[in-house]
């Protein structure tokens, strides 16, 4: 009876055994998988499970990368992803370090953070600043555009983010969501910069104004910024 | 709400990051839903992952990110029933599609399992219903489930047996 050590199996939380099953068979098992399926704790994915799966995305990520690394000056660099300024269509290339920009996390090498993890939750009101390793400062808007009050978004494809100028001068946060990572939308009205995956708003300093989700997401973080010649520029990583 | 001028489309993923954050619990459910058991739901995602984000575009929309993903999954869940029992046990069909497409932001709750349980408990006769209850909802040995039923462990089994059979009967009859 296959049936019977299949079921076992799935209500023993093992992994269940092949065997060649008829119709009949399939039908039980069926029933028996909705049954196991509409479990309370079922569904959950461990949260063990979900990080080894990113951490081997990941790699495969970089693999992909450096294999595809289009010049030999990139093939040289000593970072596994080169970010130029030219975005790339695929979406493995050159988006490692957009995302761990977004979770502050893997990609130490290329962007220190002021603020360790614990403390960007712990140490309220105290918001870590991305400063690239090796960096460039590279133009987003001319002093003109941007008056007091004023906010633009920028996308140089390895940073995207957004500037304002409020009394005590210039800010640039990144339009990256702290949450999951989706590009934030900006309201100029409100100054506000909404995130249109889970209803996240934040304030153009990069506070948070407000969410629905369980726990609250961490600030965005800042990011350098400086004005000279007319010109409004940020530094981000090479 | 968005007033940057940006409205040509659909909300779009930033990178793979948030393509993975923002799907792998709604994958792994939609699967978990499909096989019954953690060990094959995980393998299965990680299979839809790391086959699907390699040719993923950066500039398609999230919805049809999810409709690329859900592609991929119908395609490795059938390729798991051909390997494990040689016919297709469970299939991923258009409503699982737009449970996964157009479920809002946050994931939504396990398939539908839940409500199909009930329909099939709710059609079954008392000892064959509570058998089940016993050892599938509320996760008891059979030992347990056949002392809370006042029967032998022996009988428990076979009364498990039947109980599955008929289910499957009732499960067919609806599908
Ligand atoms: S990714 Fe922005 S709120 Fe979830």
């Amino acid at each position: 009876m296959s049936t019977g050590r299949y079921v076992r199996d799935l209500l023993g939380g093992r992994r269940p055994r092949r065997f060649r099953a008829d119709a009949a068979q399939a039908a039980e098992l069926r029933a028996a998988i909705t049954l196991a399926a509409a479990r309370p704790e079922a569904g959950e994915p461990r949260a063990e499970f979900v990080e080894d799966l990113h951490r081997r995305l990941s790699e495969q990520a970089q693999q992909s990368a450096s294999a595809s690394a289009p010049t030999p000056s990139a093939a040289r660099a000593p970072v596994p992803i080169r970010l130029g300024p030219t975005r790339r269509r695929v979406l493995w290339a050159g988006s490692v370090a957009a995302g761990a920009a977004a979770i502050g996390a893997t990609a130490d090498h290329l962007i220190s953070s002021h603020a360790e993890p614990e403390e960007q939750t712990e140490a309220a009101g105290q918001v870590p600043t991305l400063e690239p390793n090796v960096g460039t400062w590279q133009t987003v808007a001319e002093t003109s555009d941007l008056d007091v009050g004023g906010v633009r978004r920028f996308d140089l494809g390895s940073v995207v983010g957004f500037v304002s100028r409020d009394a005590a001068g210039l800010r640039a946060v990144s339009g990256i969501c702290t949450h999951q990572g989706c590009r934030l939308n900006l309201d100029p009205g409100n100054r506000e910069l909404d995130c249109p995956c889970h209803n996240t708003s934040f304030a153009v300093d990069g506070t948070l104004v407000r969410h629905q989700l369980y726990t609250p997401p961490p600030p965005l973080p800042h990011l350098q910024v400086r004005e000279q010649d007319g010109r409004i520029d940020i530094y981000v990583p090479v | 709400m968005d007033g940057n001028g940006d409205h040509s489309a659909e909300p779009r993923y930033p990178d793979w990051e948030s393509v993975y954050r923002d799907n792998v619990t709604r994958v792994y459910r939609m699967l978990y839903g499909k096989v019954g058991n953690r060990a094959d739901a995980e393998d299965l995602t990680a299979e839809v992952f790391v086959a699907a984000l390699g040719p993923l575009r950066l500039d398609a929309s999230a919805p049809e990110v999810r409709a690329y993903l859900f592609t991929t999954a119908r395609t490795v869940l059938a390729g798991h029933w051909r390997r494990t029992l040689g016919l297709q046990v469970t299939v991923l069909d258009g409503a699982d599609e737009r449970w996964l497409v157009d479920a809002g932001p946050e994931p939504a709750p396990p398939s539908t399992a839940p409500q199909r349980t009930a329909t099939i408990l709710a059609a079954l006769p008392e000892p064959h219903r509570r058998i089940l209850q016993l050892r599938f909802l509320d996760a008891c040995s059979l030992r347990e489930a056949a002392a809370a039923l006042g029967i032998t462990v022996g009988y428990a089994k076979v009364l498990q047996h039947r109980a599955l059979k008929r289910a499957a009967a009732l499960g067919e009859a609806g599908a």
